[in-house]
């Protein structure tokens, strides 16, 4: 290997896509674009969410005293009316209806003896009756699901300690990690890395496809150039720019989206340029399969499908059924957006996402060597 | 030994099959260092696929063959041997002089010399003018001329030219080959294809294939003399159709 030779190839390359307006713009323009359609898809809060409220509570009157006091009134005063929008109803069965139909979220009930019990309780926790607040709705999407029961949790806390009394259980969840992460945080590492494992790797099977068919690749394989050289000086371009896409795309999610950054940036673009170097790699590598630029597009379903439904871009490898979970370690960009979560949100640093990174750099050496492989393989 | 100071180019045996199909067969090729050869025979009968292996870029299923005294595909003759592929073989993304740098580059040509070079160059193939010009806005022709350009910007010693002058207007093409005299004068040695048989008389000796064999080899006036034919064309199908004739007989 000739330093030269490799840093002549990382430089052609780099002028290639220089050169050429629409690659820059499929590289740069469009992680862009995808950034901002989902950061103003899911920037921010759930608001506005229609509820209905059916108020049956008749309240309660302490003996002697004559004075009736409606806790169910509190607690929906309490209720924060940014994220809920309320109507008000009597018939449960109405409301039941409207919600069917879609018009509005949930029905959130508050039984007759709401009152009643919840004071008799807290006098006397013997006292059989418990006071519930009960709510029935469309429970599909779990944002809008948990968006309506933190609401009326929090408004019953509020109101329970208006009243000077504690409650006897209380359910805090502070968290450890990602303290006010909204599902934007949580998604900006996960495009990150899937922007540059896509790109990458459909970039340089289409340049490599092109090297092949032209007959550019025969007359630097006929020169001095080794095989190791010409994948070298690849990874090389698109290592770097794997490193200025995250940058510009990180410079954006802060500006403009208020993404949150807890740990070191340099972390995460350790990460994402290795995943770069292995997806160049792949792009080689795929770029034998196909005789002809147009066949290359055939590949795409089977670089993008995998790691779109597999590597936890969108959501948490849990949330994959548990068979398919081992398939989601043979992806690589699964390793950059758990490192580049890791760091984001979490500020770890290399003591804690080293097993990503030797993941990814084993990949990378993986893919190398088999690219190296399949273009010594060629000559046969 | 003396063979091999004379000859830049010595196969022996050398055949090349994809999967089942033959497209090289136990052919023996000798090329003298300091002449031009050319390998002459319709589509598909195996000129490119000897010229890849004798560059190096393919390797012979069976034989051997020894280039610039070297054993191919090991030999250290890369940096010796100029290739232009059948392809152009330039980069389309890249401008004129963006692509004779970066052939330069691996070559390891120094700035000065290489900017001498590359004037040169592209003074012969005429291609001054389009110095900064994106490749892909060239004509066909030109971007052959430029292939050709790059091939020579390290002075190789042997050339492969793969149908050098497909799309080349006339008056250029005469200009090649005058150039390819030149270059054989100071000792280049040259394996060109071509399917125009009035350049194939300015090759100091020409070899037909057909289906992947050499089926004669000479020089083109002995070629004519011994076939009693005035042009190359009726010299080649004679052959063809005698070479085709034996083997039904045996
Ligand atoms: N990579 C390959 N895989 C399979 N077959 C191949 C391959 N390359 C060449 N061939 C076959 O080998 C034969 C010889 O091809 P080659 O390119 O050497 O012909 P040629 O003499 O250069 O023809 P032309 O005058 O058209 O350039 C052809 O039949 C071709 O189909
Ligand atoms: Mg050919």
């Amino acid at each position: 290997m000739k330093f030269f030779r490799i840093m002549a190839i990382s430089r052609r390359v780099f002028r290639d896509l220089a050169n050429d307006k629409r690659s820059l713009a499929m590289l740069f323009i469009a992680p862009i674009f995808a950034m901002c359609v989902f950061g103003v898809a899911f920037s921010g809060d759930v608001e506005g969410v229609n509820v209905i409220i059916v108020n049956q509570d008749q309240g309660f009157t302490p003996p002697f005293s004559g004075e009736t006091t409606y806790l169910s009134k509190e607690i929906i005063n309490n209720l924060n009316t940014t994220i809920l929008n309320i109507q008000n109803m009597n018939n449960i069965d109405e409301a039941r209806l409207i919600v069917e139909k879609g018009q509005a979220s949930a029905v959130i009930i508050f039984p007759e003896d709401f009152s009643k019990n919840a004071i008799l309780k807290s006098q006397n926790q013997s006292y059989p009756s418990n006071s519930e607040i009960i709510i029935e709705g469309d429970d599909s999407i779990t944002n809008i699901k948990n968006a309506i029961s933190k609401s009326v949790n929090q408004a019953l806390s509020d109101t329970l300690i208006e009243n000077g009394v504690t409650p006897a259980i209380k359910v805090t969840s502070d968290p450890i990690y990602g303290e006010d992460a909204d599902f934007i945080d949580f998604f900006v590492p996960g495009i990150l890395a899937f922007v540059v494992y896509l790109l990458t790797t459909i970039i340089t099977l289409i340049t490599f496809v092109g090297e092949r068919s032209n007959g550019t690749l025969e007359r630097v394989m006929a020169s001095p150039v080794t095989e190791g050289e010409v994948v070298t000086g690849y990874a090389i371009t698109f290592g770097t720019m794997g490193v200025i896409q995250v940058a510009l795309l990180l410079s954006i999610a802060i500006l403009v989206f208020n993404v949150m950054v807890v740990g070191n940036v340099l972390l995460a673009f350790l990460a994402v340029a290795i995943l770069a170097i292995t997806c160049q790699a792949l792009g080689i590598l795929l770029s034998s399969l196909a005789k002809r630029p147009e066949q290359a597009i055939q590949f795409l379903p089977f670089v993008i499908l995998p790691a779109f439904l597999l590597s936890g871009v969108f959501w948490p490898l849990q949330a994959i059924p548990e068979w398919l979970r081992p398939f989601s370690y043979l992806v690589p960009p699964t390793y950059a957006v758990d490192a580049c979560r890791a760091v984001m949100l979490k500020g770890w640093g290399i003591d804690k996402i080293w097993p990503d990174i030797l993941a990814l750099v084993i990949f990378a050496l993986f893919f190398l060597i088999l690219a190296v492989w399949t273009l010594k393989r060629g000559k046969k | 030994m003396t063979l091999e100071n004379e000859y830049a180019i010595i196969t022996h045996h050398i055949t090349k099959k994809f999967k089942d199909f033959i497209a090289v067969k136990d052919l023996n090729l000798k090329v003298k260092k300091g002449e031009i050869y050319g390998l002459l025979g319709p589509n598909g009968a195996g000129k490119t696929t000897i010229i890849k292996m004798l560059a190096s870029i393919s390797n012979p299923t069976h034989g051997e063959a020894r280039v610039l005294g070297e054993k191919i595909p090991d030999g250290d003759i890369a940096s010796k041997i100029g290739y232009m592929p059948q392809e152009t073989g330039v980069y389309l993304g890249l401008t004129v002089d963006q692509n004779m740098k970066f052939y330069g580059r691996i070559f390891n040509i120094e700035k000065e010399e290489m900017e001498k070079r590359e004037d040169e160059l592209l003074k012969f193939v005429d291609l001054e003018d389009w110095k900064n010009e994106m490749v892909e806005n060239l004509s066909g022709g030109m971007k052959h001329r430029l292939s050709l350009a790059c091939t020579l910007i390290h002075k190789p010693e042997l050339l492969f030219l793969d149908e050098p002058t497909v799309g080349v207007d006339p008056e250029l093409r005469i200009s090649f080959w005058k150039y390819f005299n030149q270059l054989r004068e100071n000792g280049v040695t040259i394996l060109i294809t071509t399917h125009y048989m009035d350049e194939a008389r300015h090759c100091d000796r020409i070899g037909f294939m057909q289906k992947g064999t050499l089926i004669a080899e000479d020089a083109p006036s002995k070629l004519l003399q011994d076939t009693g034919k005035d042009s190359l064309e009726d010299a080649f199908l004679e052959i063809a159709q005698k070479d085709d004739r034996k083997k039904v007989v045996t």
